[in-house]
Formats: C-alpha cells, sequence, structure tokens
C-alpha cells in the first residue's frame, strides 16, 4: 500500500519534473551510452559529435559520453533501450549489427525499441587482395571463384556483420562461392591480407584508407565516389552493382516526447551542413554520411530485413 | 610430505590412528573432496556442450576430460595415502577467520552494489581492520580518509570515473 | 626516417610534456604497485580523459604508466607475492623468497634496474627497426601464431610445479576459463549462462586479482595480528651505486630475456606476461646452478622483469603499423592514439612523425627514468606503505581490488566474479596447486584455438594447412625441443641431484 502510493508520488513528481524539463531541454547533461571501449571507432564518433551537438542544442548544454562496452555493443545498446525516454539517455547505434544481434541471439531489444535520431557514419565496404594474389581486378576475382568454388579464401571481422552481408552480396549476384575466414575484427583480418594469409579480405574504407600501397583495393560499395577517398573506384563504376557498409549513429529510448525529438534532429541536421564537423570526423577517419529521423529509421528497416532474409538462407551460426 | 623422514614410532602411531578413523576420514580429506568436486563440476559442464557443433566443443570438451581423468588421478592418489595412514595437511589454522574474512568480502561487494561505493567502503576499511585486529580508532579513521581521499581525488574528481551509486537508490 | 626521429626531439623534451612523462611513470609505479590496479585498467581509464590533452601529453601518460607500472607489479610481488600485474606473476617465483630471506631491497633494485634495460632496448627496437620488425609480424598468420601459442603453453610444462597431476588440473582450469564467451569463428556462446558480460570472455585482469590478491589477503587477515619480526621485514636496502655491480653478471640474462621480451612483444596477442614466463624458464634451463631458482635467485627477477618491460615498446610495433596490439594494455593504448586522430598504418609515421616519434622517444625516456624514480624513493616509501599493520593493509587491498576490477569495463558482475575466482584461488593455493598455468592457460588457450580454428578455415578443414611452411615447421622443431630436450637431458644428466627444483 504504502510503497504503491510512494510510487505514485514518485510518478507525479517525475511526470512534473519532466513537463518542467521539456520547457527548456536539455537543462541537465545528456548521456551518450557507447557500447564499445573508448578509443573505439564508436566511441571516436561519438567523442567527436558530441562538442557539436552541444553547440547546436545550445544554452549550455553538455554531453557526456559513457562507455558501456561488451558483447559487440549488445551491454550499451540494451541499457540504451531500457533507459527513460527523456532525452537525457541517448546511445550510438551500429548497423547491420545490432540488428544481427536480435536475430543470431536473444537480445532484449527489437527495432521498435528507439527514437532513431541520425545515422552520422556510413564506411562503406571495400575488397581487397593481397598484393601477391594477382586478383587485382574485380573481374579477375569474380572468373577466379567461378572457376575454383570455394578457393579463394575471405578475410573478415566476423559472421552476422557487414563485411559478412556484403560477401553474401557478392555471391548471390555473381553465382560464385568464397571460403569465409572471420577474424577478431578487422586489423588482424587486414595483417593476415598483407602477409598473403589470406587471398581476399572485406574491409571498410576508412580501414584501408592508410593502407593503399600494401594492398590492391579493387573497389568501393557506394553508389559515388566517396569524399573520403576519391581515387577509389566504386563498383557500380565496374559494372557490379554492389552497395554495402557499416553504419554507426546515435538513437534515443522509444516514446522521446515530440519537441525534445524535435531538438535534437534539428541539431543533427545542422551537424551535417558542418565543414569544421566533417573536417574533424575525416580526421579521425570516419567517412560522414548524416541520415536522420524517418529515414534512419526507414534505413534500419532495410538492413534488418537483408540481416533477417540472409540469416534465414544462410545462418552463421 | 610422504612424512619419510618421520620417525618411525610417529610414524606407526599415525597408521594406529588411522586404521580406527580410516572408513570415516577418507572421504573427507580436502585432496579426495577437491577430486570429487571437480569430477562433479567437469561433468556438468560437460552437458552443454552437445548443444554445440563440434569443432567448438573440441577444446571446452578435451578440458573437461582432461579434468576429470586428471581428478581421478589426484584421487588415487590420495586414497593411496590415506591407505598408507598418512594424514591429510590441514587446509587452514583458523577457519572461521576464513570464512569471516570471504565473508566481510562478499558482504563489501554487496554493499557497494546495493548501497554505494562510498558508504560502503567508508564503512568496510574500518569494519575489516578493527575486526581482524588493527584496533587503533586515530588509525583507523586516518586510514579511512586517506583512502577514500585518494579514491575520489584520483578516479571522481581526477577521471571522472563513476562508481556504483547503489542500486537501491536508482529506483 | 632518422631524421624525423631527431626533429621529434625537441618536443618530447618541452615542459608540458616531459611533465607528462614523469608524472605517467610515478602513477605507473603506483598503480602497479597496488595489489588489484593494473596498467590496463589505468589506461583504460585515463584514454576518454586524454581526449581533451595534446596529444604528446596523453601519449607521454601512457607511456609513462605502462613503463611503469610494469615496473611497479615487482613491488608487491617481491613484497607479499601478490603481482601487481599479470606480467609479475614470474617475478614472484624469486622475489618473494628473496624478501622472506631479508634480501627484499636487494631484489626490488634487480627488478628496477632490469625493468630499465628491458625498457630501452625495446624502446630502441621500435624506434629504429620498426618497420622491419612489423614485416617480421606479417609472416605470421593464424597457422603460426597456433604454433607460438603451443610453444608458449608447452612452457607450462616448467610450471607445474612438485606436483605435475596437479599443475595439469590448473592448466586445464586455465584453459577451460579461456573458452568461456562467445564462439571464435561463430560467435555462439559457450558457457555464458545467457550473461552478456561474459559474452566476450573473462578478462585475465578479473582472474588475476582473484587468484593472487585474494589469497593473500585472506592470508594477512588469518594471520593474528603479531606476527612479523623476522627477516621479511627488513628491506636490506643498499644505495643502488652499491648494488649494482652485483648485478653486472646478469648481462647474458639480460640480452637474452630482452630479445625474448621484443620478439613476443610483436607477435599479436601474446603478451607480458607470456614473455616473462619464456624468459624466465630460458633463463633457468641456461644457468649453471638450476637449483637455486624459486628459492631466491635474484637472476630470475632479472629474466621475467627485463622481458615484461621489453614487450611495452614492442608491443606498439604492431599496434602503429598494423593496427593489432601486442598486448592488452597496447590494445587499450591503441584506443588513445585512435583518440588523437592517429591512425594505424604505414601512413602513420608519414603523417604525423612529430607525434610518433615523439611517442618512442617518451617510451626510452620513461625507460631511464623508471631508474631514477623508481630507484630508492618509490621503492622505499612503497615498501613503507605494504608494512602498515597487516589487518589494515588487507582492508585497503581489498578496496583497491574492487577498484581495478570495476574500472576495467564497469559492471558489478566483473567483481563478483573476481570474489569467485578468489574462492578458487584460496582453495588451490591452500591445496598445492599451482596458480601460473592458470594465468599461461587463460591467455593462451583460447588464443591458440582461435588460430587453429582460423587456420583450418583457410586450409578449408585441411590439418596439413598448419605444417605448410618454413615458419610453422621452425615453430614446431622448437616446441618438440622444448618438450624433448629437457627429456633427453634428464635421462642422460641425472647423476646430479634431483634437477631443477620446481617450486614455482
Amino acid at each position: 500500500m504504502k510503497t504503491t502510493m510512494k510510487c505514485a508520488a514518485l510518478a507525479g513528481v517525475m511526470i512534473l519534473a519532466g513537463g518542467m524539463a521539456l520547457a527548456e531541454y536539455p537543462e541537465k547533461p545528456i548521456q551518450v551510452i557507447v557500447g564499445y571501449s573508448a578509443g573505439g571507432g564508436t566511441d571516436v564518433m561519438a567523442r567527436t559529435t558530441a562538442p557539436f551537438i552541444e553547440k547546436y542544442l545550445g544554452e549550455g548544454a553538455s554531453i557526456v559520453v559513457k562507455n558501456m562496452p561488451g558483447a559487440s555493443g549488445q551491454i550499451g545498446i540494451t541499457e540504451v533501450a531500457n533507459s527513460d525516454p527523456d532525452g537525457y539517455t541517448l546511445g550510438t547505434f551500429n548497423l547491420p549489427g545490432m540488428m544481427a544481434r536480435t536475430l543470431d541471439r536473444q537480445a532484449d531489444y527489437d527495432r521498435d525499441s528507439f527514437t532513431y535520431l541520425a545515422n552520422v557514419v556510413n564506411d562503406p565496404n571495400v575488397i581487397v587482395t593481397s598484393k601477391n594474389s594477382g586478383l587485382d581486378t574485380i573481374d579477375k576475382l569474380i572468373a577466379e571463384a567461378k572457376e575454383n568454388p570455394g578457393a579463394i579464401t575471405v578475410g573478415m571481422s566476423s559472421l552476422g556483420g557487414d563485411d559478412h552481408f556484403m560477401l553474401i552480396k557478392l555471391q548471390n549476384m555473381t553465382e560464385t562461392e568464397f571460403t569465409i575466414v572471420p577474424f577478431k575484427g578487422s586489423a588482424p583480418a587486414r595483417t593476415a591480407l598483407m602477409g598473403g594469409h589470406v587471398a581476399m579480405g572485406i574491409l571498410n574504407i576508412s580501414e584501408v584508407a592508410n593502407f593503399q600501397e600494401e594492398l590492391n583495393v579493387l573497389g568501393v560499395a557506394l553508389a559515388e565516389r566517396s569524399d573520403f577517398a576519391p581515387d577509389l573506384p566504386t563498383f557500380a563504376e565496374q559494372g557490379v552493382d554492389l552497395i554495402n557498409g557499416s553504419m554507426r549513429g546515435v538513437v534515443a529510448p522509444a516514446g522521446l516526447p515530440e519537441d525534445v525529438e524535435a531538438k535534437l534532429l534539428d541539431a543533427f541536421t545542422q551537424l551535417a551542413e558542418d565543414p569544421e564537423f566533417i573536417a574533424a570526423m575525416k580526421a579521425t577517419a570516419n567517412p560522414v554520411e548524416v541520415v536522420t529521423g524517418a529515414d534512419f529509421k526507414a534505413l534500419t528497416g532495410d538492413l534488418y530485413d537483408l540481416a533477417k532474409e540472409v540469416w534465414e538462407t544462410t545462418p552463421w551460426n | 610430505m610422504r612424512g619419510i623422514s618421520l620417525p618411525r614410532t610417529i610414524s606407526i602411531r599415525h597408521e594406529a590412528e588411522a586404521m580406527s578413523n580410516n572408513h570415516r576420514n577418507r572421504l573427507i580429506r580436502p585432496e579426495t573432496l577437491t577430486a570429487l568436486g571437480i569430477v562433479a563440476v567437469a561433468t556438468a559442464f560437460l552437458v552443454p556442450t552437445a548443444s554445440l557443433k563440434p569443432i567448438s566443443a573440441l577444446l571446452p570438451a578435451a578440458m573437461l576430460v582432461g579434468l576429470i581423468i586428471l581428478s581421478v588421478a589426484l584421487l588415487i592418489d590420495d586414497q593411496r595415502k590415506a591407505t598408507a595412514g598418512e594424514e591429510p595437511k590441514p587446509m587452514t589454522s583458523a577457519p572461521k577467520r576464513v570464512l569471516g574474512a570471504f565473508g566481510l568480502i562478499l558482504g563489501y561487494a554487496l554493499a557497494v552494489d546495493f548501497i554505494g561505493f562510498y558508504v560502503s567502503t567508508a564503512i568496510a576499511v574500518p569494519l575489516v581492520a578493527y575486526a581482524f585486529g588493527y584496533r587503533n580508532p586515530l588509525g583507523l579513521a586516518i586510514a579511512t580518509a586517506i583512502v577514500l581521499g585518494a579514491i575520489f581525488m584520483i578516479f571522481d574528481f581526477g577521471m571522472s570515473q563513476d562508481f556504483p551509486a547503489g542500486r537501491l537508490w536508482e529506483n | 626516417m632518422y631524421s624525423d626521429l631527431l626533429h621529434a626531439l625537441p618536443n618530447v623534451v618541452a615542459f608540458a610534456n616531459f611533465a607528462a612523462l614523469v608524472i605517467g611513470v610515478l602513477a605507473g609505479i603506483v598503480v602497479g604497485a597496488m595489489p588489484g590496479l593494473s596498467a590496463t585498467m589505468a589506461i583504460s581509464v585515463l584514454v576518454p580523459f586524454t581526449f581533451g590533452l595534446d596529444p604528446l601529453v596523453a601519449l607521454g601518460l601512457m607511456a609513462g604508466i605502462y613503463n611503469g607500472a610494469m615496473y611497479g607489479g615487482a613491488i608487491p610481488a617481491v613484497l607479499l607475492r601478490i603481482p601487481g600485474t599479470p606480467a609479475a606473476v614470474a617475478t614472484t617465483f624469486d622475489g618473494y623468497p628473496m624478501a622472506q630471506k631479508g634480501e627484499g631491497g636487494f631484489a626490488l633494485q634487480v627488478a628496477v634496474v632490469s625493468s630499465s634495460i628491458g625498457g630501452i632496448a625495446s624502446a630502441f627496437a621500435l624506434m629504429l627497426l620498426a618497420p622491419p620488425l612489423s614485416k617480421v609480424t606479417l609472416l605470421f598468420g593464424p597457422s603460426e601464431v597456433f604454433w607460438v601459442a603451443v610453444f608458449g603453453l608447452c612452457s607450462i610444462i616448467f610450471l607445474l610445479g612438485g606436483n605435475p597431476v596437479k599443475g595439469l588440473i590448473s592448466a586445464c582450469f586455465g584453459v577451460f576459463v579461456s573458452v568461456v564467451g562467445s564462439d571464435p569463428i561463430f560467435g555462439t556462446d559457450r558457457y555464458t549462462f545467457g550473461q552478456l558480460e561474459l559474452l566476450d570472455g573473462i578478462h585475465i585482469v578479473i582472474l588475476l586479482v582473484g587468484l593472487y590478491a585474494l589469497p593473500p589477503v585472506i592470508d594477512l587477515l588469518e594471520t593474528p595480528l603479531k606476527t612479523d619480526t623476522s627477516n621479511s621485514d627488513k628491506l636490506g636496502t643498499e644505495p643502488i651505486w652499491r648494488t649494482l655491480p652485483r648485478m653486472l653478471r646478469f648481462w647474458k640474462t639480460w640480452l637474452r630475456s630482452a630479445a625474448i621480451g621484443i620478439w613476443i612483444g610483436i607477435l599479436p596477442g601474446a603478451g607480458g606476461s607470456m614473455a616473462a614466463f619464456m624468459s624466465y624458464n630460458e633463463a633457468r634451463r641456461t644457468s649453471k646452478t638450476p637449483n637455486t631458482w624459486g628459492n631466491g635467485e635474484p637472476e630470475g627477477i632479472a629474466a621475467s622483469e627485463t622481458a615484461n618491460n621489453a614487450d611495452t615498446a614492442s608491443a606498439l610495433i604492431p599496434a602503429l603499423t598494423l593496427g593489432i596490439p601486442g598486448t592488452a594494455v597496447a590494445a587499450v593504448m591503441l584506443g588513445g592514439l585512435l583518440v588523437h586522430g592517429l591512425q594505424p598504418g604505414p601512413m602513420l609515421f608519414r603523417d604525423n612523425p612529430d607525434i610518433v616519434f615523439g611517442f618512442m622517444w617518451q617510451f626510452l625516456f620513461g625507460a631511464i627514468l623508471l631508474v631514477f624514480l623508481g630507484g630508492s624513493l618509490a621503492t622505499n616509501s612503497f615498501a613503507k606503505l605494504l608494512k602498515l599493520p597487516r589487518p589494515l593493509l588487507g582492508s585497503v587491498i581489498i578496496v583497491l581490488m574492487l577498484i581495478g576490477v570495476y574500472s576495467i569495463h564497469g559492471p558489478m558482475f566483473d567483481v563478483y566474479l573476481m570474489l569467485g575466482f578468489g574462492a578458487v584461488g584460496y582453495l588451490m593455493d591452500k591445496l598445492k596447486f599451482p596458480l601460473p598455468p592458470v594465468v599461461l592457460g587463460l591467455i593462451l588457450g583460447s588464443f591458440a584455438e582461435e588460430n587453429l580454428r582460423l587456420a583450418l578455415r583457410i586450409g578449408r578443414g585441411d590439418w596439413s594447412v598448419l605444417f605448410a611452411n618454413t615458419t610453422s615447421q621452425i615453430l614446431v622443431l622448437m616446441t618438440v625441443a622444448v618438450i624433448v630436450g629437457p627429456i633427453i637431458k634428464r635421462r642422460y644428466f641425472n647423476k646430479s641431484a634431483n634437477g631443477p627444483d620446481e617450486k614455482a
């Protein structure tokens, strides 16, 4: 009895407090939960973005980045999904990983658990081959894969990630077969590729930009050439219609008050145009492609469908 | 270990004692109990390997089977010693103090989790030291203050590192 | 390249940057010396904080902490038999017996001088040989790395202690703990029981703190207050210039251990503990008096401390050039580099020479500073601190253990896990199960498995891929030699006493 009353009173206070907060959001520090350790690509994205969002939210807004690493980001994103939708807890969101985790393991969230604010980074996939493999064009690669199905070993960072879906797309499109070698992370995969231990690798553009001399970069899975490395050709230019990548964005728990959502969306929209921000992101190897609100949600839906299709036809575990 | 160096009379007396308590004592020797415990736990852990792919199960299963075989070897060895009338070494001279220490540490961890880091630490440091024989009140106060102060200055103030605030107050 | 090196120097000795390094080394010694706190934890706490700092200040702090902690870990290892960092486990073998004999001061001086020598050698390797050494790393694909791990696992044989059955049980336990988490290839759960916190496996620091720090703490509390008027109270410190000549006879060990440390450092994933174990074994194997090892042989400290510092800077070679960290600490430091926009790769040296080469200088200066800062002052004050009344010391260590484990990732789950390992560790300690095989098993077990399975995938299921190239074959031969060598030696030279003392 007593506790229920207490709860009710507390809830009342919270609603009141919430109502007041809405008037001048943000009136206290906003926490951004990053599901990876400090210094990872996602963490650097969050920390680079934070001061710009503070600037566009105005009125002394302050953002605190909190790392909750573990389980490929699942611990952090679950925390975001379960926190109060008051605009004071946001979280970083990785695609297609976060959606794939709802398929290949038990997850306490789904795609409706979030208010989608903005995708900030789109790091397109690239196909690279080792210098000694002799496979220096995409056509040679496909021809070789057709001739000896399964003979080409493909190093990538993990199963059920963007690299993996990229390969599935390539296999379906060209009716070829490759042997997947999932390393723990892309740096070991890239190293094995440089050492010639695997023939081909699927990585992201930010991961090969500094290694163009050590590896053959066959193409970028983007509709148009990336500003990040404009000298690298796309697959579309070479007649193979491959588009895929790893996305990193920011979400809030579902049910965010409308005015808070509007204010945040506005901040992210302004962010997209800020040259200073784009330069800062480029310096930390994050190719920017800001997609906000409903478009971001649609993008998530598309990637979920892709992951689901792959999972149903070729489950990876 | 093997009691070879013991004077003959003592080892004979041991044997005589061991004879009388032999059956009761044989199974509660620490090494025997440990070996049995390892076998039980390892067998229990073997069950989930059935649902893994063979290649995933290979290493864990190999280690568990290894543990079982080695524990059986340990068991046989220890039982031989029991037959030879060798007394097991006592685990600790003060089991109550050991259990007390464990209890306090676990209690401290739980307190940090539920009522928060700083409060629990402020209580735990003097409490543990006092319980185990350091009774100087001034020393206790100074030590607690230094520990808490240093942790706050370095971690909280300096590095903005959060410690658990206590789950009880969260909701 | 070498002109870039010189060009970077003035920046390093600028006041703020140098001060950061000094503070880092001191902080590192403190962190390493506190049982429960580790370099991994200190740097992971530091990384987000460095976001707003000047790159060389941030990197100086990290380089200093790394170097300092690798030595600092030896202080409690010698005085309390609690390794302050995972890499100091091998230092306890001879350090603690020396402290009990009243030679703790000399043990720590050997440790600081050896650490410094290892660090200097490693820094030179990083400064002068990074590009060629990174080519060596490229030779090691999954099958080669698998053999390195097997080679490391074989050194468990020397750590088995008096009872091989118990030693092997420890090793199996360690390897089993290493498989907890997601499967390295498929990502399926193994023994996680639905706990997301277990998915990434069990962090070495959690196991180490539980196994190595909790049992001594219980002992500190268990033994009634009086005690301790024995030898261990006397540190027996002499000025370092007087003890230095006595150390010069370790020069061979210094050289060998530095080489081993550098080599292990450039291989991805194995890290300082393996370097220390391997160089300890090698030094004992070649020693003329193997019987004194484990009973307070200062050369044992020289071997393990040289090696664990020799792998600090060299672990950054693959981290900087290829993005693959050689040790857990280097992995966290890599994060610190990314925060400052320093992307690993060959371009790093071209794009940011002042910072990268400055960072290398900082490693060198950090290693040199170690002797001055760690020498007498810090060591003595810590030795005093560790001689607080036992119950008080015990309760403070408990707090430090909690902080050290909690600060790595955040969840209290890790703390409970550490306490669980503590209970296991206490039983193991009392029943005379050796602990080092557990540590080595945890570090190398899943590491070997992951690489074996990657190699098998590359070979498409054909096991012959493991023997397919020269590097692998050499490693196989080395492994066989390590296992068979001592057996042959024992068979033919068994007349002299009862072989090496195994009181690990």
